[in-house]
Order: C-alpha cells, then sequence, then structure tokens
C-alpha cells in the first residue's frame, strides 16, 4: 500500500515536473517568437532609415537584424517542432519572413542604386501585399496557441502538482495513520502478553497444585491396593488353616476308619486278629472293594492337600510382594559389577551344573537400593539359568552402559527364548509362558518390573523362540530418596 | 499346670478353635479351656461387670488370643488386659496369622508373652499347638492380683 504510495507520488512529482518544463517550453517560444518579431521590426526600420537616410550605420543594423532572422527563426522551427499547429503556423511565417526579407534585400538594393523611388515602392508594396500582414498574423496565431498551449500546460502542471502533493499528503497521512495504528497494536499485544503471562504463571501454579492433588490421590489409590492385597490375603490364610488343619484331621479319621474296616472284615473271615496296638502305624492289610475305596479316599485327600499348598504358596508370594512394596528404599552408591559379581557367586552350584557360563561386561555405578537391585539381578540370572536350552552349555552375558542419566543394563542368554506374544504376559503375576517343566509361581518377572519402576527405571525383553532372550533395565544413576519420599 | 489354670481362648474362627483346642488336649493338658468368639465377650468376662477385673481377683488365667477379631483387634484386649492392676500379670500368648514385623513387635512392647504365626502346614500347625500345650504345662502362672 504504501509502496504504491509512493511510487504513485514519484510519478506524479515527475509528470508535475514534466507539465513545469512544458510551460517551460511554452514560455520560451514565446519570448523567442517575440524576439524573431523584434528582429524583423529592426529589420524593417533599419531599412526605412537607410531609405530616409542611407546613412551606412543603418545598413550594418539592417544587415545584423537580417542577420540574426534566419537563425531566430531556425531556433524558434526547432522548439516548436512538437506541436504539429506551430509547425503549420511556422511554415507560414517563415514564407511570409523570407518574402520580407527578399523585400528588404530588394529594397536597400535600389537604395544601394540610388533608386529610391522604386525602394520606397518595393518597400510599401510590401506592406500592402501581405507580407506584413502574413507575419503579423502567423506571429498572432503562433502567440494565441503557444498561449493556449501555456493556459493548457499550467492547468496540467498546476492539475499534477496538486495531484502529486495530495498523494504525498495523503501517503504521509497513511503513514502517521499506519504508525499511530502498530503503536496501538504493539502496545496491545504487550497487554496481551503480559495478561498471558500472569495467566500462565497462575495456570503453573494451579497446575502444580492440580498435580500434586493428584498424586496424592493415587498415593492414596496406591497404599489402598496394597493394604487390600495384604489384607485379603491374610484373611484368606485363615480359612486356609482350617481347610489344611481338617483335612489333616479326616486323614487321621481316615486310618481310623479303615483299621476298623480291616478289622471288622478278618473278624468276619475268621482270619486271625491284627493285635491293634502293634499296628497303629501300619497299613492296615485290606482287600478289593474297601482297597479301592481306600485309595481313592487318599487320593482326594491328596489333592485337596496339593491344592492348599500351591494356594499358600499364592498368598505368601502375594504378602510378600505387599511387604517388599511398603518397605523404604535406601539410595546408596553401588558398583553394580561388584554386585553382579556376588549374586553370580551365590548361584555358582547352578551354574556349574548347567554347564554355563556367566560373563559380566564393564558396569557402570550408580545411586540406587542395593537389596532391589540384588533382587532384580538375581531374580533374571535365576532365569536365565533355569531357562536354558537343555544340552546347550548356556552363555548368559551382562553388558552395561550409560546414556543421558540413565544405566541401561543388558541380560543376554541363548536358552530357549520367549515367543514374542507371550513378552507382555511374562510381566504379569502368576503369568509365565512356555514349556511348563520348571517349578515357579510366576511370580519373578512381576516383582522384578515393579521394582525397577518404583527405582524410576523402564525394563523390556527382546526375544525370539528358541533365540535366547535380553532382557534390557534402564535405571537413573542418580535416583534420590527425597524423590522417592515425596512420592510416599 | 500344677495349679488349676483356666485357659482364656479368644478366637473368632471356630475352627481354628477347635483344632487349636485339639492339640492343646493331644499334648496332655486338661485344663479348663473357655472359648469366646467376639472380643467383647471375652472383654466381659475378664473384667466383669464392673469392668475393673476385680472377679477373678485369685485366679489363674492364661490368655490365647488371635489378633484379628471382628468386633475389636487383639491388640485392644492385650493392652486393656496389661493396664488392669489385677490381670497384669496374666501370661498372654497372641496366636494369630499376622506375621508382620511390626505387629509382632507391638504385641511385645505392649506386654505379651509369647507371639505365635499360626502355620498354614497343617503338621507345623499340630506341632506348634502341641509344643504351647507342652509349655502350659510347665508353665508357673500367677493367681491375679497379688
Amino acid at each position: 500500500m504504501l509502496v504504491a504510495i509512493s511510487v504513485t507520488s514519484v510519478l506524479l512529482v515527475n509528470k508535475a515536473r514534466d507539465a513545469s518544463g512544458l510551460v517551460v517550453h511554452t514560455v520560451e517560444v514565446e519570448s523567442q517568437l517575440s524576439n524573431l518579431l523584434l528582429e524583423i521590426r529592426r529589420a524593417e526600420s533599419a531599412t526605412r532609415a537607410y531609405l530616409l537616410t542611407s546613412a551606412p550605420q543603418f545598413l550594418a543594423e539592417y544587415e545584423t537584424a537580417a542577420a540574426n532572422i534566419l537563425p531566430a527563426a531556425d531556433q524558434l522551427a526547432k522548439i516548436t517542432s512538437d506541436n504539429p499547429v506551430q509547425v503549420q503556423n511556422y511554415a507560414k511565417l517563415r514564407a511570409a519572413i523570407e518574402h520580407r526579407l527578399t523585400e528588404f534585400a530588394r529594397g536597400i538594393d535600389r537604395i544601394k542604386n540610388n533608386d529610391v523611388a522604386t525602394s520606397v515602392k518595393v518597400l510599401r508594396e510590401g506592406t500592402a501585399t501581405g507580407a506584413v500582414r502574413a507575419i503579423a498574423e502567423a506571429g498572432r496565431d503562433m502567440r494565441a496557441e503557444e498561449d493556449r498551449l501555456f493556459a493548457l500546460r499550467t492547468q496540467a502542471a498546476d492539475r499534477a502538482q496538486v495531484l502529486a502533493s495530495s498523494v504525498t499528503i495523503a501517503g504521509s497521512g497513511l503513514v502517521i495513520a499506519l504508525a499511530g495504528f502498530s503503536v496501538f497494536l504493539v502496545r496491545r499485544s504487550s497487554r496481551a502478553r503480559d495478561e498471558a503471562e500472569t495467566k500462565l504463571r497462575d495456570n503453573n501454579l494451579n497446575l502444580e497444585a492440580a498435580i500434586d492433588e493428584r498424586t496424592a490421590d493415587l498415593r492414596e489409590a496406591n497404599d489402598e491396593i496394597q493394604r487390600f492385597a495384604y489384607i485379603v490375603s491374610h484373611d484368606l490364610r485363615s480359612p486356609l488353616v482350617n481347610i489344611m488343619g481338617f483335612t489333616s484331621e479326616l486323614e487321621e479319621l481316615r486310618s481310623d476308619i479303615f483299621r476298623r474296616i480291616a478289622t471288622l472284615s478278618r473278624e468276619q473271615s475268621d482270619s486271625p486278629l491284627v493285635p491293634e496296638n502293634a499296628t497303629d502305624t501300619a497299613e492296615p492289610l485290606l482287600e478289593g472293594a474297601d482297597k479301592q475305596l481306600s485309595e481313592d479316599f487318599t487320593e482326594a485327600l491328596g489333592f485337596i492337600k496339593s491344592s492348599i499348598g500351591k494356594m499358600d504358596r499364592l498368598i505368601s508370594a502375594i504378602l510378600n510382594l505387599t511387604r517388599e512394596g511398603r518397605r523404604e528404599f535406601q539410595p546408596v552408591r553401588i558398583d553394580t559389577r561388584e554386585l553382579m559379581e556376588g549374586i553370580v557367586s551365590t548361584v555358582a552350584h547352578q551354574v556349574a551344573e548347567a554347564q554355563a557360563n556367566i560373563l559380566i561386561g564393564e558396569l557402570p555405578q550408580i545411586v540406587s537400593d542395593r537389596l532391589a537391585l540384588e533382587q532384580i539381578f538375581s531374580n533374571l540370572i535365576d532365569n536365565a539359568l533355569k531357562y536354558l536350552k537343555t544340552g546347550v552349555p548356556g552363555e548368559i552375558t551382562v553388558r552395561g552402559r550409560t546414556k543421558l542419566g540413565f544405566a541401561i543394563f543388558e541380560l543376554s542368554d541363548n536358552g530357549r527364548g520367549i515367543d514374542p506374544k507371550d513378552h507382555r504376559r511374562i510381566f504379569e503375576l502368576f503369568r509365565r509362558a512356555g514349556t511348563q517343566d520348571k517349578p515357579g509361581q510366576g511370580i519373578g518377572l512381576a516383582h522384578v518390573r515393579a521394582l525397577v519402576r518404583r527405582l524410576g527405571g523402564t525394563m523390556s525383553v527382546a526375544s525370539e523362540l528358541h533365540q535366547g532372550s535380553t532382557f534390557t533395565i534402564t535405571l537413573p544413576i542418580n535416583w534420590s530418596a527425597k524423590r522417592n519420599t515425596e512420592k510416599r | 499346670m500344677s495349679n488349676p489354670v483356666t485357659i482364656i481362648m479368644i478366637e473368632d474362627d471356630e475352627g481354628h478353635a477347635r483344632l487349636i483346642e485339639r492339640n492343646i488336649r493331644r499334648s496332655g493338658v486338661n485344663n479348663e479351656i473357655k472359648p469366646f468368639t467376639n472380643g467383647t465377650a471375652a472383654l466381659d468376662y475378664l473384667f466383669g461387670k464392673d469392668g475393673t477385673g476385680l472377679d477373678h481377683k485369685g485366679n489363674a488365667l492364661l490368655i490365647l488370643l488371635d489378633l484379628n477379631l471382628p468386633d475389636t483387634t487383639g491388640i485392644d484386649i492385650l493392652k486393656r488386659v496389661k493396664e488392669n492392676k489385677y490381670l497384669k500379670a496374666t501370661p498372654v500368648v497372641v496366636l494369630t496369622t499376622t506375621d508382620d514385623s511390626q505387629e509382632i513387635k507391638r504385641c511385645y512392647e505392649l506386654g505379651c508373652n509369647v507371639y505365635i504365626t499360626k502355620p498354614v502346614n497343617y503338621e507345623s500347625f499340630a506341632n506348634a499347638i502341641r509344643q504351647l500345650g507342652l509349655f502350659f504345662s510347665v508353665i508357673q502362672v500367677p493367681p491375679a492380683a497379688t
């Protein structure tokens, strides 16, 4: 917009200057015309004076004037060549002037030959023939034309100037308006920014408060779950004691009953009595259907007892987990390589049995909870040893590196591997994957992951069936108890 | 036991109560066992109508206490018994499923004499109770409010 205005303004100023130039040109033409006419008059008057007096100085004057006439006329022709009307007028004028000049020359010649009468006549004829009139007319026409042009051009120049100045004024006004507008905009945006800043600060405060609130809620919920798990597992134990207890009582009763049955059936078949006190603990001899009954009884009791045993182990596991969850962590500086070597030495027997080899690479030093780290790594190493491929010497490597404030540990084995579809499942409580040929409750990895999370880390597994597994654990190098106590 | 000691058994689970009683009997302890299945009834009996415990002056008691009760906690009962001037010398055996170390510590701090965790394994349970019975047969219990 401003550029357009500037360009227009420059163009208009140029146009105004051109218009002024034209006005000046017109004035020049007029003065040249006057000059020319003056020279003609001078020549005429000099001719007349010479005619009257024959004084040589008039002759000289005539000659100077006559000499000036044609260049003046040429000059006039040159500067009016742009105007066809003037060119036409000029042609007439030129013709008249040339005619007049010839008359003058003839007049002068006659005088030189002392033929004054003829000369006078010639000059008079000249006046009468209209060359003078033609000159005057042409001069008048040209002047009129130039006047017309002058008026026209003056007007045009004025218009152009007015236009230019008004455009310039408009431009300046616009600039001032724009400046005012931008000042206003800057003010407004800075005010908006200030307001936004205040709002942001408020929001931050609110957000922090909200986060604190949510964290408190989460903490409470977590504590609730912990308590819940604890109470549930606890209360489940109580009936379990009864089931187990009375099952055992039933077992006692069973031996009593079948002893009675054996005695009775023997009495019936008149076989020799077995002395009761001597066979208190020995199985009574039973036959046929009685024997079958006794075996069924024993089988049923056996299933009940093994199930109770399993349930008890699960409940104990949950209790241990909740207890772990409530343990306060103590951050200390730990040389993880040393820690790993300690763990490996405790499983030396299993390592030898599995013909395995554990390689420990360079491991970083970190600040964390020692017991938790021991549990994490011993669980993983236990798993690695437990699930090696049968008949293949185990190869377990532990590597470590640091990255952006985190220590990354990788435990790789060449064991049986884990099907990718089970990668989630293995971290779930009481879930296991693959061939179920080893004892276990499905707790180890769930526990490990819970510990890693509490230590502010993450863990993942990369594995294919029969291709070995790699467990990756990422832990903060500087885990602070402060963050922990803040959370709890 | 040399003098007629009454065993007060506060146990809300009747099955447990039955198993405990059987196993105590099996160890040859024939003292009277008074079972209570909730805290309120047990407290009524222990402290009497006036709530002072004066009723049991001169009686020898031994309390078998479960911590998880429906109406009150065993801890409260333990506290009140050990704060009562007539009953404070009475031996209290806490027999419960809780094996939380904090809980155990708290019970001993409050004056519990023996703390036993009920094992789920019946062999161990029966064993523990029988040994407790053997312990009862040699323990000297003072009469209340000496």
